[in-house]
């Protein structure tokens, strides 16, 4: 009876350890995108009073100044874009969903959230393949299925204030 | 030939030694059934005095004439007791044979009740680490064998009982660390050194799970480690080990950072002289590692010494230290696109985030203690000690610097009323100053010094009631430290041990406490782009932990020890982040701050079975479920995996082993600072380690692949966990 037991307690000891190891191959793995990624162009110089490029986006297109912060990922997950040079490589990191503005937003020196308007410009976004005067809808459908190839470019020369997208625009 | 090593022995006793002070001489050797020698304690019960026999099983004891009572013991095997009567001046050959056994018996412990007691007295769980279980993992560093033991689980360093710690960076361990029983968390950070004592000095460790503030005060809230090094044995002796490793590459090309395979190695030699009355030993080591990702090489180098007077059965003085200089590059955070080049990927788990670049830290450490311990007559044991603690860390980038020096002391005294283990006593006082000097911690980023003193009476009584055995204790603590409100916090227990054909019940009730450290109380500093602000007002956090449990052989050939838990916590540190106003320019901005945000409740079942399905084969299998909340803002709390399971098989052929560990830790729910790192990709852990040993004689060989099925995974934000490391590790005993 005991020399049942013990050979029945090692033959689960070995299954389950077999299993285990059967299930062993589910590690982090390559991902070229977490998110939405593509590739930024730069073109012109950076103003001198650049205090740094990032890459958001937004589920809605912000109409008005209570939006304009209702962007993702949320501020403390922002990693700057180098200021020209050779196109770059982005990947920002966020949730699944439906994206309708995604765009490089230029912040000047002494940026905070009072002088928003005056400190932040739109400097370029990602344009609808079949109508590029308007902006590309991105849709992030889940962690095996991110958004790449969201490619776009950066024109220092050509920025523009959040007010020029609000409802009414600004003057 | 007995007789000439008989009186080889004598020789190196001080001539009259014996005879004049009334003793007598018990050796011999210890065996196990396959005649293989065992480095057994053999123990005079009444005196406490002992011994350790040597890698040829033998032993020597001295011990007072007439009638005594001897214990043999190690770890895996039931010990004997055996009752013998030898004559002062005499001698007396006995030797022993342990038989294995499915587990460990009555295996004696030191540090759930601040005395020796058998492991089924103890009111709370207590896992023990063997010596075996350390040299069979090959282990560089103890962290890396205590973190197979049931419950325990480390986050990138950072030691969790049942969950309690989670991670904060190092800072605010809730786990108490003792080396021979003399606290050795850092005293400005509040961390553990895992390096500070050489594992080559470590004969076992024992883990105390649950709040143990009644007998050991603040750190102790989720649980006490103690590192019990080796006894000296009598004789000259030495051991070199020698080790050698190599680290895998990155598994897919995209990840690859450097030309070059990366190596580990190590050297440490121990050598120790011992007579009947003065004993010594001194070890000297050094290691050196590539590390498995960038920038992560490390140097290290550290001694330790002993010394021991024994000058009657039943006295013994002892000095010992241990000091460490370790130098090693950061791993800050691995890259993401906008801090490093990732090469067209998302993260570069094996490269660094470039602001990054150029961390390193120089850490020295290391400690001296001086105890003297007296057993006085049957039902009397006293102990004194003094230690001085001292931690010393240089960061380059950010530069940043701390030298902590903690002064402790201690005298306790165990009465054992009428001489037995029905009704003990144990009674003492701790005290300790700890003066820190930094810049980080120092005052609001300048250099400032912060010093904090702990008084702390204790007592703790045992009562035997029939079968049932009651445990009673409180202690109360006195913290005071410059530029803050004193606080003074009482920590209570009580339990209940109750053998019966079911196993052995055990049951108790706690308070633990942590009271913050400098470091939490004033860090300054940047982290993760916000800055880190003071927070001197900071209260000590405060557990109550519940526990029932139960241990016992199930069958023959297995034994089952499992415990249900609770802990409801208050008050938890934890950093939260609050907006701060620039006094110049009135801007709002986001910073860190270390803050009493917390109600948190920990509960659970921690269980383990060890079967001996056939003589030569071991395996232990150990769960944790572990259901923590975040009371305060209803959340799972961060940082606590829900399952944690442990395989580990051995098996045993004549002069060969092989073994396995294989753990599987669930995927983290929820981590902190989750806006930042939210989105980072979270896995379940499943890391595999095998191993294999030769012994024959003075020789030693091991071979051991940790994570051998190169599981890529990590824990904390951004942090990869080690990848598959070769390593071999050869060793000679004289």
């Amino acid at each position: 009876m005991i020399a049942t037991m013990r050979s029945r307690a090692a033959r689960a000891a070995l299954a389950a350890l077999a299993a285990a190891l059967l299930a062993c191959n589910e590690g982090l793995h390559p991902i070229t995108c977490s998110g939405v990624c593509g590739t930024v162009t730069f073109s012109g110089a950076a103003p001198e009073s650049t205090q740094a490029v990032y890459v958001v986006a937004y589920h809605t297109f912000p109409r008005s100044r209570d939006s304009l912060f209702n962007f993702r990922p949320p501020l403390p997950s922002l990693h700057a874009l180098p200021l020209g040079g050779l196109p770059t490589f982005y990947d920002i990191p966020v949730e699944t969903g439906r994206y309708e503005w995604v765009l490089a937003v230029w912040v000047k020196q002494g940026f905070n959230l009072s002088n928003a308007d005056s400190t932040l410009r739109e400097a370029g976004f990602y344009r609808n393949p079949a109508d590029t005067s308007q902006p590309g809808v991105v849709t992030v459908a889940g962690g095996t299925e991110p958004a790449d190839s969201i490619n776009f470019v950066v024109d220092f020369g050509h920025m523009h204030p959040p007010c020029h997208y609000y409802n009414p625009p600004c003057p | 030939m007995k007789r000439l090593l008989l009186l080889a022995a004598i020789a190196s006793t001080p001539p009259g030694a014996a005879r004049a002070q009334g003793t007598a001489v018990v050796y011999g050797v210890v065996r196990d059934t396959l005649n293989q020698p065992i480095r057994a304690s053999v123990t005079d019960v009444r005196s406490g005095h002992g011994t350790v026999a040597d890698n040829n099983g033998r032993y020597r004891l001295t011990v007072g004439g007439g009638t005594i009572v001897i214990r043999v013991g190690y770890v895996g095997f039931p010990s004997i007791v055996d009752t013998l009567s030898v004559a002062a001046g005499d001698s007396l050959e006995r030797n022993y044979r342990l038989e294995a056994a499915v587990v460990e018996l009555q295996p004696t412990i030191v540090t759930a009740a601040k005395h020796s007691q058998l492991l089924d007295q103890s009111v709370t769980s207590v896992s023990l680490v063997s010596d075996t279980d350390l040299a069979r993992r090959a282990v560089s560093t103890v962290d890396e064998a205590v973190n197979k033991a049931p419950g325990v689980l480390f986050l990138n360093g950072q030691v969790n009982i049942r969950g309690s710690s989670g991670f904060v960076e190092g800072l605010g361990s809730r786990v108490l660390m003792l080396v021979d029983g003399v606290p050795a968390n850092q005293g400005d950070r509040g961390g553990i050194d895992w390096d500070m004592v050489p594992v080559a000095d470590v004969d076992h460790v024992e883990v105390v799970k649950g709040a143990g503030s009644a007998l050991y005060g603040t750190a102790a809230l989720g649980g006490v480690v103690n590192l019990i090094t080796r006894d000296i044995p009598v004789g000259f002796h030495g051991q070199l080990r020698a080790a050698g490793g190599t680290y895998a590459n990155p598994p897919v090309n995209a990840w690859q950072f450097r030309d070059y395979t990366g190596d580990l190695g190590g050297l440490d030699a121990t050598g120790s002289y011992g007579t009947e009355t003065l004993r010594g030993s001194l070890t000297l080591g050094g290691r050196h590692s590539d590390g498995y990702r960038e920038q992560d090489k490390s140097d290290q180098w550290e001694t330790s010494g002993r010394a021991e007077w024994l000058p009657e059965p039943g006295t013994r003085v002892t000095a010992s230290g241990a000091w460490t200089s370790h130098q090693y590059q950061n791993f800050p955070t691995w890259c993401v696109p906008g801090t490093c080049d990732t090469h067209g990927q998302a993260y570069q788990p094996f490269m660094i985030d470039n602001s990054g670049r150029g961390s390193y830290t120089r850490s020295n450490k290391g400690y001296v203690a001086g105890t003297l311990d007296r057993t006085s007559s049957p039902s009397f044991a006293w102990q004194v000690r003094g230690s001085w603690l001292r931690t010393h860390f240089t960061d380059a980038n950010p530069d940043d610097w701390s030298v902590a020096n903690r002064l402790g002391a201690e005298v306790r005294g165990v009465f054992h009323v009428g001489g037995g283990d029905d009704r003990v006593l144990t009674v003492g006082m701790e005290g300790a100053h700890t003066g820190t000097t930094s810049d980080i911690f120092g005052d609001s980023g300048r250099v400032g010094d912060h010093t904090e003193i702990e008084l702390a009476p204790y007592a703790q009584g045992e009562q035997r009631i029939g079968r049932l055995r009651l445990t009673a204790g409180t202690r109360l603590d006195h913290v005071t430290v410059s530029g803050a409100e004193p606080t003074t916090v009482v920590s209570p227990r009580i339990g209940a041990v109750l053998p019966s054909a079911l196993g052995t019940w055990r049951a108790s009730v706690g308070r633990g406490f942590r009271a913050p450290t400098v470091a939490e109380r004033y860090v300054t500093t940047r982290a993760f782009g916000f800055q880190v602000v003071p927070n001197p007002d900071l209260r000590p956090e405060t557990a109550w932990s519940f526990e029932l449990g139960n241990s016992g052989p199930f069958a023959p050939w297995g034994r089952l020890d499992a415990a249900l838990f609770w802990t409801e916590a208050r008050q938890l540190i934890e950093p939260a982040f609050i907006t701060i106003v620039d006094p110049v320019t009135m801007n709002q901005t986001a910073a860190i701050q270390i803050q009493n945000v917390s109600r948190a409740r920990l509960r659970g079942l921690d269980a383990s079975v060890t079967v001996t399905p056939v003589p030569a084969l071991t395996a232990t299998i150990a769960y944790l479920y572990l259901d923590s909340r975040d009371l305060t803002r209803d959340t799972v709390l961060s940082f606590r995996p829900r399952h944690l399971l442990t395989l580990s098989p051995d098996y045993r052929w004549r002069s060969f082993s092989v073994g396995a560990d294989f753990r599987y830790t669930s995927r983290i729910e929820r981590i902190e600072l989750e806006d930042v790192f939210g989105q980072d990709p979270r896995v379940a852990a499943r890391v595999l380690d095998l191993r294999a040993g030769w012994q024959q004689g003075p020789l030693s060989a091991r071979l051991l692949v940790t994570n051998a099925l190169n599981y890529i995974y990590n824990f904390v934000p951004r942090t990869l966990e080690p990848v598959r490391t070769i390593s071999v590790v050869a060793t000679w005993t004289y």
